[in-house]
């Protein structure tokens, strides 16, 4: 199912709540909650707390993000906030600023 | 643009704009604005206004519906508010309450509504207090029926419209007695 | 002038009137009216028809022009090249692109924005 898809050149401001995957490649401000993955392509730029099942970043998100499972910070994205996942991987080349709860 | 999709299970509220099309399965709460094609699905539902190049309903829209080329509203289509756009079409089973206007016409029984305003008439200077010449048709005045136009100097360039029938009468804004009478009416 | 048949009236091309045109049966205009009609069978305003006035019927078909209200039992259409002015009720209500309108549609809508719909 193809979801939810935030384009490049879409922006949102408000908050987002959804039960599927969510796709961003455009802008998001505000609140970004699913039960389902999220993923943050290259030219996403997104001020918000993320929460959601699974969380992977390749552009930039700058608020503080919670997974259930996963969060996996790609080469060349940036995240500016602090994470709370059981697992964390950052990829060389990305850059990550906040600090990591894995507290299981 | 890669079109964006706020999916089914999704819920946004907040406003949302950009370029490129969109398509709305979901719930949006807030206005919508996109450059390009607009869908609202069978079972989507936006609580704002919404704009866009060409924009096809199938969903709920309480909001005013504004397309730069065409609003097309299919069967199942609700919508609670003004549509406008040079191209419009309703389909049958489609539901409409408010007012539609293909660019060009004059504004219903809105006076000096600005020519280019696609809102809904309720954030208004103050200049006219907004003195609603309501529908109320009254069946028995068969002489007045014919001169709605009366409280509405054409706001724009009659240029068709001309053709097909006598321009609606310039007269200026209400007298001042029918501006009282008429404020009873308003809603 | 006006042609009565079982089927209805029609007022032709090239009639002008001008006052109520009002009766049972069905109503075609093809020419000109000034005043308003109330029929109890469909109306119809044809291509290149004019009408200014007050609609009531049992349905109305406008491919020509209207500039006046319209309340019908039945469905109200609005063809492509139509002109139409004024308040439209009616059971349903279509306008096909192509149309030039500026109509008030007064359509009981049920607005279900609460909770997502699920099928």
């Amino acid at each position: 199912m193809a979801g939810t898809v935030i384009g490049e050149g879409l922006s949102i401001e408000g908050d987002v709540s959804s039960e599927e995957e969510v796709v961003v490649q455009g802008n998001l401000r505000g609140k970004l909650t699913t039960t389902d993955a999220v993923s943050v392509g290259s030219s996403a730029v997104i001020e918000a707390d993320v929460s959601a099942q699974s969380l992977t970043i390749a552009g930039q998100v700058t608020g503080d993000v919670t997974a259930a499972e996963r969060v996996d910070l790609q080469a060349g994205g940036r995240l500016i906030g602090d994470v709370k996942a059981s697992r964390l991987t950052i990829a060389d080349g990305a850059s990550f600023k906040g600090n990591v709860d894995m507290d299981v | 643009m890669n079109g964006s999709v706020i999916g089914r299970g999704t819920v946004v509220r907040g406003n949302v704009r950009g370029s490129g099309s969109l398509e709305i399965l979901g719930r949006v709460e807030g206005d919508v604005s996109v450059s390009g094609e607009l869908l609202l699905g069978e079972e989507s539902a936006v609580k704002g206004s919404v704009s866009g190049s060409h924009i096809t309903v199938s969903g709920a829209v309480q909001g005013d519906v504004r397309g730069s080329e065409a609003v097309l509203l299919e069967r199942g289509a609700r919508v609670v508010g003004d549509l406008t756009a040079p191209r419009i079409g309703v389909a049958t089973g489609a539901l409409v309450k408010g007012l539609v206007r293909t660019d060009g016409e004059p504004v219903l029984g809105t006076p000096r509504r600005p020519a280019t305003a696609g809102a809904r008439p309720v954030a208004f200077p103050a200049r006219a207090p907004a003195p609603v010449p309501a529908p109320a048709p009254k069946p028995s005045e068969p002489s007045e029926t014919v001169e709605e136009p009366e409280s509405e100097p054409p706001p724009l360039p009659q240029e068709k419209a001309a053709r097909e029938a006598p321009p609606p009468p310039v007269v200026p804004a209400l007298a001042k007695g029918a501006k009282a009478k008429k404020k009873k009416r308003e809603d | 002038m006006m042609r009565h048949s079982s089927e209805g009236s029609v007022l032709g091309p090239s009639t002008r009137v001008t006052g109520r045109i009002s009766g049972e049966g069905a109503l075609r205009v093809e020419g000109g009216l000034k005043g308003d009609i109330s029929v109890s069978g469909p109306a119809e305003i044809a291509e290149g028809a004019s009408v200014e006035g007050s609609v009531h019927a049992e349905s109305l078909e406008v491919a020509g022009s209207l500039l006046g209200d319209a309340v019908t039992r039945g469905p109200i259409a609005v063809r492509a090249g139509a002109v139409v002015r004024g308040d439209l009720r009616g059971s349903e209500i279509s306008i096909e692109p192509g149309s030039r309108v500026s109509v008030r549609l007064d359509t009981q809508v049920e607005l279900d924005l609460g909770a997502p719909r699920r099928r």
